[in-house]
């Protein structure tokens, strides 16, 4: 019965890892060696290298790759935004008490986990095609968060759970409804469970975008592969894209991880 | 007051977990302005018997009806009823994304749509009957036990409610502050509130209720005012209760 109930003071915050990212600098990294600083120092030194001392082909790259950054970032961040919302709809439905809601929800997340995204990607891509003509950057777009709002909506699952249940108690008993439980207490103190989890998976899907190269959307794999079949430069190519993917994640992973102890430092309480 | 209309109705409830029996064939009535304090050791029922008044528990039989509301027919709006019931937790359950105002201000303005300058007046208000006037701007993280709970009463009253159930209100507070929350109950019993209360403390039940309810193995055991229970108490499992905890 309810004669031991935890105080909320019990509860510790919740760490949600879900893998596949790149990984988020630590705590414990902060010395003046750390594997992020090296792969950093790295990745930037041989950029500068190569554009100082060799800078033909690479400053021609260099100028004919950004088009494709573009890119590579606009169907991520379209991406991302529409995981959201269909994470959202996902971890609710999983936490629905209304049994078809709840099937359905976790059905969608069961298929799409048990499906390669390069196959998702295509079938989504030529299904679609296969209705109505839809510009390919919204094909991938849809592709890509398809597959993502399904991890989404287990991020958005652990982190409403890992509020207590005593706050929607409190919240029922003065009133609220489920509904206005879920956004006015619940949601507001589970975004900074969900949000760094959520950083991790844009990170996660920047890469993955490079998948949408093979559906005829201009990202920067996609750039870099026009720029070789014109050039034959195939090995110089491809050593400049894999360094603009390693910085960009390697900036973005550091972000989440500043994001994160902001988060964790407010949330002691 | 007359006898006959009683606010709050439990008749003949009942709830069985798998094996276990939480709840058997309680009734109890409330009167308007009544205020009845349930002891018992733990695991009697009491915290439930208290949550299916604003049914926050689920039963197997038996009706709840509070202020002509039948908690548990299906047509039931309970969002409106719960409105009229405020509910202080043991573990205070303060949202702790919001400021002390906040907490105290969120439902009448998004459940009763008070506006803002009218819910923060009634807030600052309950904050100086509540003794903690200088607290309105900080998160409850800040605060003590005594004080968070202080602040989950007066929460509750801001939706200014008919009845006020406490489960359990100073079990997780440290023994300093438990004086202060039970000073403030008392002050809300001598202004006429309908109160439920389920406590371990006999002091408290002694001065401020009406009625002492023994429950036990999910029964009601024995109830009658605190002058006869405490000094005359007729049921063998009352006494040992009794001669155990004082």
């Amino acid at each position: 019965m309810n004669e031991d109930k935890k105080t909320s003071q019990d509860i510790k915050p919740v760490v949600i890892e879900v893998g596949d990212g790149a990984a988020i600098p630590s705590r414990r990294d902060r010395g003046l060696v750390s594997a992020w600083k090296l792969s950093f120092f790295f990745a930037v030194a041989t950029l500068a290298y190569l554009l100082i001392f060799r800078p033909t082909p690479y400053w021609r790259l260099f100028k004919f790759l950004p088009d494709g950054i573009l890119v590579t970032f606009q169907v991520t961040i379209l991406s991302i935004l529409l995981a959201i919302v269909i994470g959202l709809l996902t971890g609710l439905g999983r936490i629905s008490r209304n049994r078809t809601i709840n099937l359905v929800a976790s059905t969608y997340v069961e298929i799409v986990r048990g499906i390669p995204l390069l196959v998702q990607l295509f079938y989504i891509y030529y299904a679609i095609g296969h209705f109505v003509k839809v510009p390919d950057m919204v094909a991938a777009v849809v592709a890509m968060s398809f597959c993502y709002g399904a991890y989404m909506g287990e991020v958005f699952r652990a982190g409403i759970l890992s509020i207590s249940h005593g706050q929607t108690e409190a919240a029922r008993s003065l009133g609220f409804s489920r509904t206005q439980t879920m956004f006015f207490v619940i949601l507001p103190q589970a975004w900074r469970t969900i949000l760094p989890p959520v950083g991790n998976e844009f990170i996660a899907l920047l890469k993955d975008t490079s998948l949408v190269s093979i559906l005829a959307v201009s990202d920067l794999l996609r750039r870099g592969r026009e720029f070789a079949s014109e050039s034959f430069l195939y090995f110089e190519t491809y050593t400049m894209v894999a360094l603009i993917y390693l910085i960009i994640t390697l900036i973005l992973s550091k972000l989440v991880s500043i994001m994160e102890e902001r988060l964790s430092r407010h949330v002691t309480r | 007051m007359s006898p006959a209309d009683p606010i709050i109705r439990v008749e003949n409830v009942s709830k069985h977990f798998d094996t276990m029996v939480a709840l058997d064939q309680v009734s109890l009535f409330v009167q308007p302005g009544e205020k009845v304090v349930i002891i018992g050791p733990s695991g009697s029922g009491k915290s439930t018997l208290l949550r299916t008044i604003n049914r926050l528990e689920s039963i197997t039989a038996g009706s709840v009806v509070v202020d002509g509301f039948d908690l548990y027919s299906p047509a039931v709006d309970i969002n409106k009823v719960r409105m009229e019931v405020g509910m202080v937790f043991q573990s205070f359950n303060l949202f702790p994304h919001m400021t002390v105002l906040g907490n105290l201000t969120i439902a009448p303005m998004k459940l009763k749509k008070t506006p803002r300058a009218e819910a923060e007046a009634v807030a600052r208000r309950l904050l100086e009957k509540v003794g903690i006037p200088d607290k309105a701007d900080v998160y409850p993280v800040k605060l003590s036990g005594g004080q968070q709970q202080r602040v989950a009463i007066a929460r509750a009253l801001a939706m200014s409610p008919k009845i006020m159930l406490f489960d359990e209100p100073t079990s997780a507070l440290d023994p300093e502050m438990i004086g202060e929350v039970l000073d403030v109950m008392a002050a809300l019993a001598r202004e006429g509130m309908t109160m439920v209360v389920v406590t371990h403390e006999m002091g408290f039940a002694r001065e401020v209720a009406d009625r002492i309810i023994f429950m036990d193995g999910g029964r009601i055991v024995e109830e009658a005012p605190p002058a006869k229970f405490f000094t005359a108490p007729e049921h063998p499992r009352t006494r040992k209760f009794l001669e155990q905890i004082l």
